[in-house]
């Protein structure tokens, strides 16, 4: 028997949650970013479980998109992160706090 | 599929041109570079030469387009391509405009901004990519090409502001808009997916056909989809509750990525915001009449006027003159707001026209006012009011023309800025809500306290001792003056481009 489909968003919001709790708990800059990969992650799950329910690709599809689009993003994380550790000597995204945060 | 472009038989992605010059323009840029790939070996005039001309480029196109009626009822209309997944239409070609032009005036201005910096070819390259992100935004008409449009300005722009590498603010500025973003791009993200769930299509006219069916929607996901887009596009045009940023970047940021954040990237969040919730959204929200399925025009409403007030309340307390812009420009994304606001105006066309007409002076007046800002920064003075005194002994021509952009800002009628601020008080008037209309009296009243602090202070105040300006950079200052002149001509020359703000805006609402 199928897994039904509300399970799946039940599944994706608690994903979805773990990630907004961490970016609004943790202060190292790339738990941050793996905090925001939980979330678009999350978003990837309801986009391929919605495709099956509704019988189309077009989420499937998308969700390739979203996961090429991360990893662009966490690129360009990582390297405001290295410059980031070059000037702060740290990377507590709360010690960058020269003009106010 | 072939349409007729001023009597020429041509494919239809000719109708995307403008957004393929800026595209082709980057990889030109590339190439340039690739030719003398160490740092600081590229002339700085050959790549601000090419990047100046094909943001010029664009803008002409895309304003040449919109005189020849294409993707309009009266030439083509809308053109569709890849299975409407693109559209080039009035609204569209109307963004392209004020993208090509702020583009063209901020890769002006860098040229001298630029001098003696070691990655140049890389920073224009930056700027001319996020470019066709914002015109690539303004032609999306699916879920899908606008989160990728959406990316494709976004992530360019935190290298930008983080591009004095070497410098605490810039890199801080950098390091909170990647935060911000990344934050509020999972959010619009899996909004939507929520969306995706409830309508089963990502492409707008879809999504609508699919949600007019009624009754089996499920509301509550689709509502706390339609949310959390709303949310992500607040970060893009620097609204609450995905505002605060923008302060942080904007001071940071070297003063033309400043000015091209807050004017290009901020009209071209709004009109993603406009064709989502007038396409994809408008029966959910009760546009088409009946109750409202998700009543987004009220949480609109609540975030202009929350926006508004925070923007310039805020503005008013600051001590810099740069974070007081930026502030300032977060109460502007407000005034913009209004035209998803007061829809429930009998004639939508014109309120959505006001509002795209703001954003075109905007564009102008605040690119302007933080090109000033990079030509004191030029000339290394300070950056709080003080440091501004008497700075028109020095340069007066320049600050001729800071007071016609802050003026124009707080809606004096000595620039565009007047016009555009009358007609969405006009939209509120129309659309019967007099909390907007009294946010927007208030908020502009109190905007003219904090930018007559700066005028004050140029034009009044004695100088400083040690105030000298030494060098006239002639780029920066052609750059400054002609924003200033089309800001002013845009007072008397208003009428003239209004008209295919409104048609553009009209033909949304079928």
């Amino acid at each position: 028997m199928a897994i039904q489909t509300q399970y799946f968003l039940l599944l994706s919001a608690a994903v979805f949650c773990i990630g907004v709790y961490g970016i609004l708990t943790r202060r190292n800059a790339l738990v941050f970013l793996m905090s925001v990969e939980l979330m678009l992650n999350a978003a990837n799950i309801n986009l391929v479980a919605f495709s099956f329910h509704h019988g189309n690709l077009t989420g499937q599809v998308f969700s390739l998109f979203t996961m090429a689009l991360a990893a662009a993003e966490v690129a360009i994380g990582i390297g405001i992160v290295l410059v980031l550790y070059r000037n702060f000597e740290d990377i507590d995204v709360t010690k960058a706090a020269t003009m106010r945060w | 599929m072939v349409v007729d472009i001023a009597g020429f038989q041509v494919a239809d992605w000719v109708a995307l041109v403008p957004s393929l010059i800026l595209g082709v323009t980057a990889m030109l840029l590339f190439i340039v570079d690739s030719i003398e790939p160490r740092p600081g070996t590229s002339s700085n005039t050959v790549l601000a030469g090419l990047s100046t001309l094909g943001a010029l480029g664009a803008f002409l196109v895309a304003g040449y387009f919109l005189v020849l009626g294409v993707g309009q009822p009266r030439g083509t209309g809308a053109v569709d391509l890849f299975n409407g997944q693109l559209v080039v239409d009035g609204m569209s070609l109307f963004f392209v405009v004020i993208v090509g032009s702020v583009t063209a005036l901020v890769t002006l201005a860098s040229y001298d901004y630029l001098e003696g910096q070691e990655y140049q070819a890389e920073y224009y390259g930056l700027v001319i990519m996020a470019a066709t992100g914002m015109s690539l935004m303004a032609s999306a008409n699916s879920l899908a090409t606008i989160f990728v449009s959406l990316e494709l300005s976004s992530l360019p722009s935190y290298a930008l502001v983080a591009f004095l590498k070497k410098n605490r603010g810039s890199v801080e500025g950098g390091l909170k808009y990647l935060l911000v973003g990344a934050l509020s791009s999972s959010v619009l993200v899996y909004g939507i997916s929520l969306v995706y769930a409830a309508s089963g299509s990502l492409q707008l006219n879809a999504v609508a056909d699919a949600l007019a069916g009624g009754s089996s929607v499920p509301v509550g996901i689709l509502g706390v989809g339609i949310i959390m887009v709303l949310l992500g596009f607040a970060f893009k045009t620097a609204s609450v509750p995905f505002h605060f940023w923008a302060p942080e970047a904007y001071e940071g940021a070297p003063a033309p990525v400043s000015a091209f954040l807050s004017s290009a990237s901020k009209a071209a969040g709004f009109v993603v915001a406009f064709r989502v919730f007038l396409t994809a959204f408008p029966e959910v929200g009760g546009l088409a009449g009946g109750d409202p399925m998700v009543d987004w025009v009220t949480a609109v409403t609540v975030l202009a006027v929350v926006t508004m007030t925070v923007g310039n309340f805020a503005a008013a307390t600051q001590e810099k003159v740069k974070r007081m812009l930026a502030y300032s420009s977060v109460g502007h994304a407000g005034y913009a707001l209004i035209g998803l606001a007061a829809l429930n105006a009998p004639d939508q066309g014109f309120v959505l026209g006001a509002s795209m007409m703001h954003l075109l002076v905007y564009g102008f007046m605040n690119t302007g006012a933080f090109l000033f800002i990079a030509l004191t920064e030029h000339w290394g003075i300070g950056r709080t009011f003080q440091d501004f005194n008497g700075l028109s002994t020095q340069a007066p021509l320049a600050c001729a023309a800071m007071t016609v952009f802050l003026f124009s800002l707080a809606g004096l009628p000595i620039g565009g800025g007047f016009i555009s601020k009358l007609y969405l008080l006009a939209a509120t008037a129309q659309a019967g809500s007099w909390l907007l209309g009294a946010a927007l009296i208030v908020n502009s009243a109190l905007s003219l306290f904090y930018y007559s602090r700066v005028v004050k202070a140029m034009w009044i105040e004695d100088p400083s001792a040690d105030l000298e300006v030494d060098s006239y950079p002639s780029s920066l200052y052609a750059a400054v003056v002609i924003a200033a002149f089309v800001t002013f001509a845009l007072l008397p020359a208003f009428g003239l481009l209004s008209p295919s703000a409104f048609d553009a805006a009209s033909v949304l609402f079928g």
